[in-house]
């Protein structure tokens, strides 16, 4: 008998492990989920068939969902859950974008979509996950700029124009630079004629290779100064900084800024936006203080190559449903101080590889050792 | 603020708001207990289910994952040898034998009074004097945080049982295996031999897993093949919480000094508690009067991991809630949270949105409170895992590692890592080459590279401005001071020993 009540005891623990384990998976894949309590609930209860099925039985999907399209008239979205590769971790502001898109996409889609965060290797690992994934329109890759930097720099070997690009759904106009409210320069002209009186003196932040990297050396081809950049890591980190006082002068989005400066903490020396943004009326661009450059930071849809045209032509069609006329969407993206701004694939491209050709120009010649 | 104070509790005691509290905890303790689930997994799968709530339920049920999930990785810490999280490192040390030695109930209470002790002393601490500390820790530059990973790199030295030699190239192999990947600063892919899987390097649970669960898993697996003894249960009584109030009084100091390092560490972004746990515990080694009673069963190594992981909590979320800077992954996704909720945290959060600042407060507390019944009650039922087959729990174990592994970025290439590193470790064990200074290596290997390279940038390559920053140089000066104490202590003992084989 003494044996007996250990056993049932371990069949009982092994089985609640198990359960935990599978809840576990379930919610691995998941990761961070679709937005209702209802959803993660019902996926839990099923995890092996919802989660397992739809990625062996992906290659079929996409054969069947070729005929269901045509012969619906290109209706219906040909999986039920499209996973949203974010190349960077959660609460950046790619996530941040990416999430809030997620929570409007589903409903013009009738599908569920999930948000991955795949980080690492300055985001080449997230974009490989998507190039190599398989074309059906279940996964698909959003991300930045920076992914144009990588496949110059030679961090990757292929670009976004590669992809099945899906268009660009936001811009950030916000690319400013910002100084700890003590600093004394009042506006970039400030800061340009003390870098001419001290040049290599003035500390600037950035990522080696990034896009703040490309700002800087746009501004210092620009007007001939020269600045110690300094890498000090991502915005969090350059905040930091600033505040620490470490670094003099750092190169960050306004939205993340818009805190510091209302408390006192930040002033903006301006943003390298082309003209005026509507978002932020009050703040002077770099053209407006007579240095004639701008950069826009682009958030963009793609998916693996050989991804079906209608597939990717349904996805983007829903887009430009969300992001030009869901009001829902468009307040909460201002909010953080970005402009939805929905561009088809074919204006997509063509913007895309005008910024890639500007991007190699200002890199030329410079060694990232 | 009293009254906001008393505003934040009554939010938090309303029906709905205490069951997610309680949800929290639980759910928060079954992941901290499961080896390679954390608590940074547990807040990444209920993050988007917090979308959908009010701001402040959304964040009492966050912090009751956070605090449940760095709480529950003493349970098998302290039964199975398996370090539940990072965290829970050192917990391991002494609590393993102790449970060994039949003090299992002693363990567990001494562990969850003082998890307990050190969470209530750093909110109390976020509480009140966040802005300012907020401030000493964004004072931290390059040359600092580089001269403070040198002194917690000495510690190496203390962490090597009978070989320093060994130690030492435990360490260096840590700090190796954190080379792979991605360069800091550059980019520069280094180690990666040309599989696109490297670039990223390898991932601190993986690692940490595979090092101490796995290996764990398979030395029993090993020394068990022959025996069919089917439980190792050693013998345990438990009552109250299992130590008396005299042993209580003497950890007070200890005590004390572990939650001061655990606060202290917690504060500085991007260090943590996966340091604090091994830091505090060295410190209260070196300062006993009785440092060779560590590792062998004793109260004080137990006390002093688990004061300053739980410690750690406050002190990582002071620079989150006054700068709005994320000091770790856990905070990361905090700070994600926060931000969908519409609130941003930076210097106006106390300003603009008070009310639910001191709701996270008033939440962390109970769920602090909450943690110390759960575990109270739970310890007993938690003892039984002893008394389960080990041919039916190691596999059970393995396959939640791997579940772990792999959730950390969804890449199986995780998991494989995961298998790697348990053999590598196991090959450790056998070799007898202490484990815990590969993880510290690890850890801390990439800060101080990524911190030199970074000072040499601010500097244009000069080496000075590392030795003449003060916080740097007091570092620095204790960095060498930790060294020289060691080679003291070592010549001291091999003298001693000379002198006993030569009589």
């Amino acid at each position: 008998m003494k044996k007996k009540v250990p056993f049932r005891f371990v069949a009982l623990f092994g089985l609640a492990l198990l359960i935990l384990a599978l809840f576990a998976a379930a919610c691995g894949q998941e990761e961070t989920g679709a937005p209702e309590e209802n959803n993660a609930n019902e996926q839990a209860n099923e995890p092996n068939d919802a989660t397992a099925d739809e990625s062996e039985g992906s290659g079929e999907g996409a054969e069947n969902s070729e005929d269901a399209a045509t012969a619906s008239g290109g209706g219906e979205y040909p999986v039920d859950t499209i996973e949203v590769v974010v190349p960077a971790g959660a609460g950046g502001d790619t996530d941040f974008n990416a999430r809030t898109l997620g929570k409007y996409l589903p409903d013009e889609l009738g599908v569920d979509m999930v948000v991955t965060n795949i980080g690492g290797a300055g985001g080449t690992t997230g974009t490989k996950e998507v190039f190599d994934a398989d074309p059906d329109g279940s996964k698909v890759l959003f991300f930045h700029n920076s992914m144009l930097l990588n496949s110059i720099l030679g961090l990757a070997d292929y670009t976004i124009t590669d992809f099945a690009l899906a268009g660009i759904a936001v811009l950030d106009e916000g690319n400013g630079f910002f100084v700890n409210a003590q600093s004394e320069y009042e506006d970039l002209n400030d800061l340009i004629e003390a870098a001419k009186a001290n040049p290599g003196g003035i500390s600037i932040a950035t990522e080696v290779g990034g896009f703040t990297h490309l700002q800087l050396l746009a501004l210092q081809e620009e007007t001939g100064i020269e600045l110690n950049i300094v890498d000090v890591g991502g915005a969090a980190d350059k905040m930091a900084a600033l505040q620490g006082g470490h670094i003099d002068v750092i190169p960050i989005q306004y939205g993340s800024a818009k805190e510091y400066i209302d408390a006192g903490d930040f002033r903006t020396l301006g943003i390298l936006a082309a003209d005026t943004v509507d978002l932020m009326p009050d703040v002077p661009t770099f053209k407006d203080q007579g240095v004639d450059i701008s950069f826009e930071k682009f958030f963009f849809y793609a998916f693996p190559p050989e991804t079906p045209q209608e597939v990717v032509d349904m996805f983007s069609q829903a887009v430009q449903n969300v992001v030009e006329n869901n009001e829902d969407y468009r307040a909460e993206a201002e909010n953080f101080y970005v402009s939805p701004t929905y561009m088809s694939p074919d204006e997509a491209t063509t913007y895309i590889q005008e910024t890639e050709a500007y991007y190699e120009e200002l890199l030329e010649g410079v060694e990232v050792q | 603020m009293l009254e906001m104070i008393q505003d934040g509790f009554s939010a938090v005691f309303t029906l709905q708001t205490m069951i997610l509290v309680l949800a929290g905890v639980a759910l928060g303790l079954i992941f901290g207990s499961i080896p390679g689930l954390t608590a940074t997994m547990a807040i990444a799968i209920c993050l988007p289910i917090t979308f959908g709530m009010e701001a402040s339920d959304g964040m009492a049920l966050l912090m009751g994952l956070y605090i449940g999930g760095v709480s529950g990785g003493l349970i098998p810490a302290i039964l199975l040898n398996l370090p539940g999280t990072p965290s829970n490192i050192s917990t391991t040390f002494d609590g393993y034998p102790m449970a060994k030695n039949g003090e299992a109930g002693k363990a567990f209470g001494l562990a969850i009074v003082f998890s307990f002790l050190g969470g209530l002393f750093s909110i109390l601490i976020l509480m009140f004097v966040s802005p300012p500390l907020a401030q000493l820790a964004v004072k931290f530059g390059p040359f600092e945080y580089f001269a403070v990973t040198m002194f917690a790199l000495t510690m190496i030295s203390s962490l090597s049982g009978n070989s320093i030699l060994k130690g030492l190239l435990s360490g260096l192999l840590g700090i190796g295996l954190a080379l792979v990947g991605s360069a800091p600063i550059d980019a520069y892919p280094r180690f990666t031999f040309g599989f696109d899987s490297l670039d990223a390097g390898f991932e601190l649970l993986p690692v940490m897993i595979g090092l101490f669960a796995i290996s764990e898993v398979l030395k029993i697996a090993q020394s068990q093949m022959r025996s069919i003894d089917h439980t190792n249960a050693p013998d345990y009584t438990i009552k109250g919480f299992g130590f008396s109030l005299a042993e209580f009084v003497k950890q007070r100091w200890n005590g004390l000094r572990s939650a001061l390092i655990g606060v202290g560490i917690g504060i500085l972004p991007g260090i943590g508690g996966g340091t604090a746990n091994i830091i505090s515990y060295v410190t209260a080694k070196n300062q006993s009067k009785y440092p060779e009673k560590f590792g062998k069963g004793y109260s004080d190594g137990i006390v002093a991991s688990e004061t300053a992981n739980n410690a750690a909590i406050g002190g990582a979320l002071v620079p989150l809630l006054s700068l709005g800077i994320p000091g770790d992954t856990v905070t990361a996704l905090l700070l994600g949270g926060l931000v969908l909720h519409g609130l941003n945290p930076g210097p106006l959060l106390f300003e603009q949105n008070g009310a639910v600042v001191y709701v996270i407060f008033a939440a962390l507390i109970v769920a602090n409170v909450v943690m110390m019944i759960f575990l109270y009650f739970g310890m007993r039922i938690f003892v039984k895992i002893l008394s389960v087959p080990q041919h039916l729990l190691l596999p059970i174990i393995l396959v939640l590692c791997v579940v772990g592994a792999f959730g950390v970025n969804n890449r199986l290439f995780d998991a494989g890592a995961l298998i790697f590193f348990g053999i590598l470790g196991f090959v450790l064990l056998k070799f007898h080459f202490p484990i815990t200074p590969v993880i510290l290596g690890f850890i801390l290997g990439p800060i101080a590279e990524t911190n030199l390279r970074r000072g040499l940038m601010y500097t244009q390559g000069d080496f000075m401005p590392f030795l003449t920053s003060p916080i740097a140089a007091i570092f620095l000066l204790f960095a060498l001071g930790s060294v020289m104490l060691t080679i003291r202590r070592n010549v001291k003992k091999n003298k001693e020993s000379e002198t006993t084989i030569a009589s």
